[in-house]
């Protein structure tokens, strides 16, 4: 067996009347056995269709490992018409293989999806969710790259998330992620928008920020020169309710991927920073370095890439950088944004 | 008559050689390009590069190529996701040493090329493995990489393209592709060309099936025999143990692969499920994927030693765990490909 991964996951989906059905997943040696092995109480049809959800779910793995058997029991049985449990058996899957790691100890997912081979989850039945639980399709999860903030191979719009650290006094510090969605705007036919910032739309933020975040952007593409009246831009956020410009370095960073102008991490791409000069591509300093640090300590997963302002170099507290390192994720302090 | 003073015949294209093309086919009775040096390919796989000399004659069942050293200088694309940045990677092919024993290119040679080797096929190839290295860990460019990080990541990149190809890297810059490639651009003909299933990562997989599983099969088989002997070679040199345990492991890993060679030059025929007895054409199809999934073990194979070679000690054991699976997933594969039909296990 190897040794990546943990030996037995749950993944919870909210069923139609609201309670919850508990999927279960469990890793031992393969043995010459199927590599998924699924079960249902008192039900035939519904291990095969999971069997095949999860088979075409690990298409869009590259890395295959034929020592493990994992097997994935979901303790009720749904309705025959209801699909909604296929997200919370696909990602018991990938927690019990340790390629993803939830954020939070009890996952709560919903989704279904016909194109599963291409990583897309279409959509969720279930209404009235509790607060905090994975929804699928293209108003929540709309791909399975998405989890570490990737942008989609095969869809037409482009978007990716960063996460920023939030202060809020201790307890309750969070990440709290954002999302440039870039679409392509077509040339010449009407005359695409003389202002860049005119393109930029920041739906459910007071103006202020909205103000903000086009400053930065636009600012941004000045900097790299190539993505004047090329792109229609919808930036969201994880949530609205907090104070200041720490979040122009991951929104910046986010564009960059979204354009396919910036190398990947291999899994979050954590940054904190802002600027009064984007323009030139230059990182200036932000506050509270001791509670970010704490909690990006408390935060960072496996490959997670977590920059910082260079200002930052003296003040990072002992060992925070091996610390990182142990955890499998990697820090930078930046003065400029841009390739080295 | 003898032939004595028959003129050599000019190889075809032979200026392209240096240019668009990285390697050409020779045939008994050409003429060595000047400045390329030629590999032979006998009937059993083995290579070796004969000294210059006005013709060339081949041997029954031999295999001719003449390679231009290069340099050749490519734009690599580490990131499928991120079109408009890229590696202006240049690259000449490891030439230093004539009487080396072995050369890994001309391996590559023998097991992979079928004809003439074009430089985009081999630059597609080189960024295939760097994009598999970098979504699996094995190298690291994360955004706004320091210069220690990029640093390391050319050693690694140096010692992947030396395993994998035989290629030694002289230079290596990130570019701006912007200029030829339009990101926008790309993404409105995705949106026009397939709303429904854009070109994902299955596409390969159709692509296959589609394709003559026959002659796909063949290749990897070839690819397999030639290339597994390789691999053990270089698990013996790469990956030196540091402890009696893993001394224990290595010993363990190579005598699994050395059974793995035995099976993969005692495969039966595609086409038959007994002797005389023919099999059914969806059975073929699945056992060309076995064998096709087995070359993909392969290149994470030599991916592997590129990074067994520059580990340090406290480094190994996640190596040794990698390899374990890697092992793991040739021997799960050839076995598919040995028997007639699917076992339905639960």
């Amino acid at each position: 067996m190897s040794t990546a991964g943990v030996a037995m996951v749950e993944c919870r989906s909210v069923l139609p009347d609201g309670s919850l059905l508990t999927v279960t997943a469990a890793r031992r040696p393969r043995a010459g056995r199927a590599e998924v092995k699924c079960q249902a109480p008192g039900d035939t049809r519904l291990p095969e269709r999971m069997q095949e959800v999860v088979r075409l779910a690990r298409h869009t793995e590259t890395r295959f490992d034929s020592r493990d058997q994992v097997v994935i029991s979901i303790d009720r049985v749904p309705a025959a018409s209801d699909r909604d449990w296929e997200l919370a058996v696909v990602l018991a899957d990938r927690m019990v293989r340790g390629l993803w790691q939830a954020p939070r100890a009890a996952v709560v997912a919903n989704g279904w999806s016909d194109a599963w081979h291409l990583g897309r989850i279409e959509g969720h039945a279930v209404q009235d969710a509790p607060p905090g639980t994975l929804l699928g399709g293209p108003d929540g999860l709309a791909h399975l790259g998405q989890l570490a903030g990737h942008p989609d191979r095969a869809a037409s719009v482009s978007s990716a998330r960063a996460w920023f650290p939030l202060h809020a006094g201790g307890a309750a510090d969070s990440l709290c992620w954002v999302e440039v969605s870039v679409h392509p705007l077509s040339q010449g036919r009407d005359e695409g928008p003389a202002d860049e910032e005119q393109t930029i739309a920041v739906p459910g933020q007071d103006a202020a920020r909205q103000l903000a975040v086009r400053q930065a952007l636009a600012g941004a593409r000045e900097f790299d020169g190539r993505a004047a009246g090329r792109w229609r831009t919808t930036v969201r956020f994880g949530e609205s309710g907090f104070q200041g410009r720490s979040f122009e370095l991951a929104l910046v960073l986010a564009d960059r991927m979204a354009r396919g102008r910036e190398f990947l991490p291999r899994a979050r791409l954590i940054a904190t920073g802002q600027s009064q000069a984007w323009h030139a591509g230059q990182v200036d300093t932000v506050e509270g370095v001791a509670p970010k640090c704490a909690l990006l300590l408390r935060e960072a997963a496996p490959g997670d890439r977590i920059l910082l302002p260079q200002a930052w170099q003296a003040a990072l507290p002992e060992g925070f950088g091996e610390r990182l390192r142990a955890l499998g994720a990697s820090v930078a302090c930046v003065e400029r944004i841009g390739i080295i | 008559m003898l032939g004595l003073f028959k003129r050599a015949t000019p190889v075809a294209d032979a200026c392209e050689l240096g240019r668009t093309a990285v390697a050409l086919p020779l045939y008994s009775g050409c003429g060595m390009p000047p400045g390329c040096p030629v590999v032979v390919v006998d009937g059993r796989g083995s290579t070796r590069r004969p000294a210059p000399a006005k013709r060339i004659e081949l041997r029954e069942g031999e295999l001719a190529f003449a390679f231009h050293p290069g340099p050749y200088t490519v734009d690599l694309q580490p990131f499928a996701q991120a079109p408009e940045i890229g590696l202006r990677t240049s690259f000449a092919i490891d030439n230093l040493d004539p009487n080396a024993a072995h050369h890994r290119f001309d391996l590559y040679l023998a097991s992979e090329v079928a004809g003439r080797l074009a430089l985009d096929a081999l630059a597609g190839a080189v960024e295939a493995a760097v994009q598999r290295e970098l979504r699996e860990g094995g190298l690291d460019l994360p955004p706004c990489a320091t210069i220690e990080e990029w640093n390391a990541f050319r050693l690694g990149l140096n010692q992947l393209l030396y395993m994998r190809f035989g290629l030694s890297v002289d230079d290596c810059v990130p570019v701006d592709l912007g200029a030829s490639r339009d990101y926008a651009a790309m993404l409105v003909a995705r949106a026009q060309a397939c709303p429904a299933q854009a070109a994902a990562a299955p596409a390969r997989v159709c692509a296959f099936d589609a394709a003559e599983p026959t002659l796909v099969d063949a290749r990897a088989l070839r690819r397999l025999f030639l290339e597994l002997p390789g691999v053990m070679c270089g698990l013996r040199l790469a990956a030196l143990p540091a402890s009696p345990e893993q001394f224990r492991q290595q010993q363990a890993l190579l005598q699994r692969l050395d059974l793995l060679c035995v099976g993969a030059s005692t495969m039966p025929a595609l086409g038959l499920a007994a002797p005389g007895q023919p099999l059914h054409i969806d059975e073929q199809l699945r056992r060309a994927r076995h064998s096709r999934r087995a070359t993909a073990s392969l290149d994470e194979a030599w991916a592997l030693l590129a990074r067994l070679k520059g580990a340090s000690p406290d480094l190994l054991a996640p190596l040794y765990d990698e390899c374990d699976r890697i092992v793991a997933n040739l021997e799960a594969d050839c076995a598919g490909r040995r028997c007639p039909r699917e076992e339905v296990a639960a």
